[in-house]
């Protein structure tokens, strides 16, 4: 027993030279590191003090955490510098293969030569790989000012349009700067434009949002870019230049006067994304009436036009009264320049299919947690009516189809169930953390639309972890709610109900409740896309996939690389006031930045 | 009333192979999953938290890992990797080791060395012991094996056999009598009488021959392996227990008794070689984790019943010598196997099994008359 320790007492009296380092230079294809000496470098870090190793890596893509842990082990080493330009996006590899190995994961210190404003030499290089080797920080940012502040660019792009999005490029555009705000789909207002009532308030979440989406639309300083995605982004802090694909609208937005005409005459049906599939939209749409910018636009996959090369359809164009309808308009390759970047993407769900047990996509009411808030709120498709399915002919495709109608019949019973996919380790074994309070908002919802109506939650443990949430819980159960300890099993049919089977936790007895509809709290996870647009970024990302941020307590809203930052459930799972506060944050550290250039 | 917490129960049973119970969140999705769960009792939830609790005495009180037959759909579905199969198997050799009033149960599962030494050891007395006893007393001669003049005559086999199993049979009562006394007299168990006993006494021999509650497992191959493991194995107990003589006469072939015994040995190698690979290929989640004493079993009684064929070959072949030799290394692997693990290892739960599914339907029935 006294080995260990008598080690331990050794490290903590700060003797790193008893660790085996390896000096990683990593040089990604294509990147400004070119011009810079790498064999020079390697060959000064190769006679630094405790260095054992140095080697030297042109990656494509990410690293695979086995082969490296074979080098790591080969060399002996138990601790790793990586010199790059960016090395934040091989952290976590490395992290993980020194893990492999059996040491400390956390082992991994970065030497980021391309960050800081001195330009790529050799000195500051080895300067930055020495201090990492003795693991003293040596943060790029300190130190002087931008050496050449006529270079600093003042604009900021935010990458996604949701509610952490909006806020900060309000924070940002408020204060003078310039913002390009690009949103993938068609309106900004993201996930919570979705939503009926917040918790713990119940206050109605669009009229909280959309005076936001509003006032972006309207903001001067804001340019919004819909339909769009980034597509390369080189350059350091100060002064990105970014590459936004912009996809065509075909609908001119100045023109538009969104009298829905288009949309009247468009012969295509298809699910509406915005409702999550419940409702349908044309091929010419908007996604929601509230939507920013407040105009048509056609997507591709679904026009006739399109699809057919121009050979077939054309409604919406020979009706529009403004000639707003460009069908042939092309999408447009954009070319920002910009200081800071926002990353702001958000999350999708987990797809409740895969959760086989519990019936998603087999029995038309079950439901998933994104679907019952389109089905509760008052502009979804019953008008806010908690119904469930009706069995009807599709007069096209003459196939019958289960569909929510307004006067669709009401369920006498509900079933909430919560963790579908969350702290599991068969799906994602984090915890999602509103998944237990929307829940609640749910039952009351159920309860104060159907009083008549039984409404059962099922959870493992009562997550209600923010102020005024513990007081709602106490208040949904007074509401008559059945709060079940116990995390079901299965969702069966039986005859025209449901069937939820499982383990009441608290009695130690199996229960088999029969419901009308289930409701499954789905897990959130990274949205699609986040890896690529890490990899574009140069930033790392987690186990789980979300952004990691530099440092989890101090700095929740910064990367490893200067000048990008992140915000909202992009970086990890949480609720609107945690998502508005990061927001606000990670404009404020924009704003520092372009205070201190001296550009305002 | 008192709860006494042993603290250091949960670190006790990896010793028994649950290693994982520690990560349940009691969420309960294992007791709803489980096919064999019921109303009756609800497992293997509650056991997990009385695991992670300490509460020894219930626990020992418990008969719910024996109503369990491992199909791993419980520990397919945990989600936090808490393994509530294992964990009731743990629990099962565990609750061996506590029903074991000499004590020797719980030194063989807890240090494999020692199990393997005993096994060794077993071996090498019992190798002496039958070729000094048929140097001396027996036949003398290694070349005969059969008949009169034999080197090991049936006779005096079958009255070392009659010894053995009597006392194994005698030390596995007390056991039974032990599991009896924590399961059916405990404090949570309700009261039964006599003529209930009686009344139910039919289950013991019906899940005994059946094992119909294994058929209830969603996958039903584990329990056609299972029980062609255990009635090729009572087969082979009941012929050397009766037809010793005519089992090692020959060497012509005794179809009456010698079909029996192939019929039971094709059994035998096939369902352990069976197993092993499983085990060893990891493919199914009741296979997924191997306590030590699970592979000395299954290697113990793969040498058996080789060793058993091969001597029974062997002696048809017209090699005498040969067929006395492996006879020898054939009861070299018998006794410790019979010794080991019918009154304090895996055999013993022939007894226990079918023991619980009787109390577990007394506790039923007492608990709802009352």
């Amino acid at each position: 027993m006294s080995q260990p320790e008598a080690s331990a007492g050794r490290s903590e009296a700060g003797k790193p030279a008893a660790q085996r380092v390896g000096v990683y230079l990593l040089q990604a294809a294509g990147s400004a590191s070119d011009g810079l000496d790498l064999q020079r470098v390697a060959e000064i870090a190769a006679h630094l003090p405790g260095v054992c190793a140095v080697r030297t890596l042109r990656p494509s893509g990410a690293l695979h955490p086995e082969q490296l842990a074979s080098e790591l082990l080969r060399d002996e080493l138990d601790a790793v510098v990586l010199a790059a330009e960016h090395p934040g996006f091989y952290q976590d590899a490395f992290a993980r293969a020194l893990a492999l190995t059996g040491h400390d994961g956390e082992q991994v210190r970065l030497a980021p030569f391309g960050e800081g404003r001195d330009g790529l030499c050799v000195e500051r290089a080895n300067a930055l790989i020495a201090a990492a080797v003795q693991g003293i920080p040596f943060a790029p940012a300190a130190g002087p000012p931008a050496s050449s502040p006529a270079s600093f660019c003042a604009a900021t792009l935010v990458i996604g349009g949701g509610v952490a999005g909006i806020q900060a490029s309000l924070e940002i555009a408020a204060s003078g700067n310039k913002v390009y705000l690009v949103e993938r789909t068609g309106t900004i207002g993201g996930r919570m434009a979705m939503f009926d009532k917040t918790f713990p308030t119940l206050d109605c979440a669009a009229c909280i949002l959309t005076p936001k989406m509003v006032a972006a639309g309207q903001n001067p300083n804001i340019e919004i870019l819909v339909l769009s995605e980034v597509e390369q982004v080189t350059g350091s802090a100060g002064a990105f230049k970014v590459k936004v694909l912009k996809h065509a609208s075909r609908v001119d937005a100045n023109a538009c006067v969104a009298c829905g005409d288009c949309a009247r005459f468009c012969p295509v049906t298809v699910p509406s994304e915005f409702d999550m599939g419940i409702a349908t939209r044309k091929g010419i749409f908007i996604p929601f009436p509230q939507a920013v910018p407040n105009t048509y636009m056609i997507d591709p996959e679904d026009c006739l036009w399109v699809q057919s090369e121009g050979k077939k359809c054309g409604a919406c164009a020979k009706k529009c009264i403004t000639d707003a309808i460009h069908l042939d308009a092309r999408d447009e390759a954009i070319e920002l320049e910009v200081g800071n970047i926002i990353v702001a993407t958000g999350y999708d769900t987990l797809d409740a299919r895969r959760i086989e047990r519990y019936g998603y996509g087999t029995y038309p009411n079950v439901l998933t947690s994104l679907e019952f808030e389109r089905l509760t709120n008052a502009s979804g498709p019953t008008d806010g009516k908690i119904v469930m399915k009706t069995l009807r002919q599709n007069k096209k495709t003459k196939a019958d189809e289960w569909v929510f109608e307004p006067d669709g019949p009401q369920p006498k019973a509900v079933a909430i169930v919560h963790c579908a996919g969350s702290r599991d380790r068969n799906y994602n074994s984090y915890c999602s953390r509103v998944c237990c309070m929307y829940s609640l908002k749910f039952a009351h919802l159920v309860r104060e639309k159907l009083p008549e109506a039984e409404c059962f939650e099922y959870y493992i443990d009562m997550r209600a972890f923010g102020k005024g949430y513990e007081e709602f819980c106490e208040r949904i159960r007074e509401e008559g709610v059945s709060l079940v300890r116990g995390r079901p099993a299965s969702v069966t049919e039986c005859g025209p109900r449901l069937n939820v089977h499982g383990e009441n936790v608290a009695t130690g007895r199996l229960m088999d409740q029969a419901v009308d509809m289930v409701v499954l709290s789905v897990s959130m996870q990274p949205s699609a896309g986040a890896a690529e647009l890490a990899e574009k970024l140069g930033i790392p990302l987690d186990a789980d996939g979300w952004f990691e941020e530099l440092d989890y307590n101090s700095e929740p809203d910064s990367t490893g690389r200067d000048g990008i930052y992140i915000a909202g459930v992009c970086q990890g799972p949480k609720d609107i006031p945690d998502t508005v506060a990061q927001a606000s944050a990670a404009a404020a550290g924009v704003l520092r930045s372009i205070i201190g250039s001296g550009k305002q | 009333m008192a709860v006494r917490a042993n603290p250091n129960l949960i670190d006790e049973l990896e010793h028994y192979g649950a290693r994982d119970a520690s990560k349940c969140y009691q969420c309960g999705d294992c007791s709803a999953t489980c096919r064999l769960s019921g109303d009756a009792s609800v497992f293997p939830r509650k056991a997990m938290h009385y695991l992670q609790l300490g509460l020894e005495k219930p626990l020992r009180s418990t008969l719910d890992p024996w109503l369990c037959y491992y199909c791993g759909d419980c520990s397919e579905r945990c989600p936090r990797g808490a393994e509530p199969g294992e964990t009731m198997m743990g629990l099962r050799r565990w609750l061996t080791a506590q029903y074991d009033f000499t004590g020797i149960s719980r030194f063989l599962y807890r240090s494999w060395a020692s199990e393997l030494a005993a096994i060794l050891m077993l071996a090498l007395v019992t190798g002496a012991g039958f070729l000094g006893f048929g140097y001396i007393l027996g036949g003398g001669n290694l070349s005969v094996y059969d008949g009169a003049g034999a080197f090991l005559p049936a006779h005096d086999v079958h009255i070392f056999d009659w010894t053995m199993g009597i006392t194994l049979a005698l030390i596995l009562s007390i056991n039974c009598l032990r599991m009896w006394r924590f399961t059916m007299r405990g404090e949570q168990a309700a009261p039964v009488s006599p003529s209930q006993y009686v009344r139910h006494l039919q289950l013991l021999p019906l899940h005994f021959f059946t094992q119909k509650r294994f058929r209830d497992c969603e996958n039903k191959r584990p329990w056609a392996t299972h029980l062609v493991l255990m009635l090729s194995y009572l087969t082979m107990l009941v012929l050397i227990m009766f037809f010793l003589k005519e089992m090692q006469s020959g060497p012509k072939v005794n179809w009456y008794v010698h079909s029996f015994g192939y019929l039971a040995s094709i059994g035998l190698v096939t369902v352990t070689i069976l197993d092993l690979r499983g085990r060893v290929k990891k493919d199914e989640a009741y296979h997924r984790h191997s306590h030590e004493s699970d592979w000395m079993f299954l290697i113990l009684l793969l040498y058996v019943a080789t060793t058993g064929i091969v001597q029974h070959v062997l002696h048809r072949a017209g090699l005498p010598m040969a067929a006395n030799i492996t006879y020898v290394a054939h009861l070299m692997g018998v006794v410790p196997m019979l010794l080991l693990e019918v009154p304090f290892s895996k055999w013993s739960h022939m007894a226990y099994r079918p023991l619980a599914m009787y109390f577990a339907a007394l506790q039923q029935a007492a608990g709802k008359g009352s």
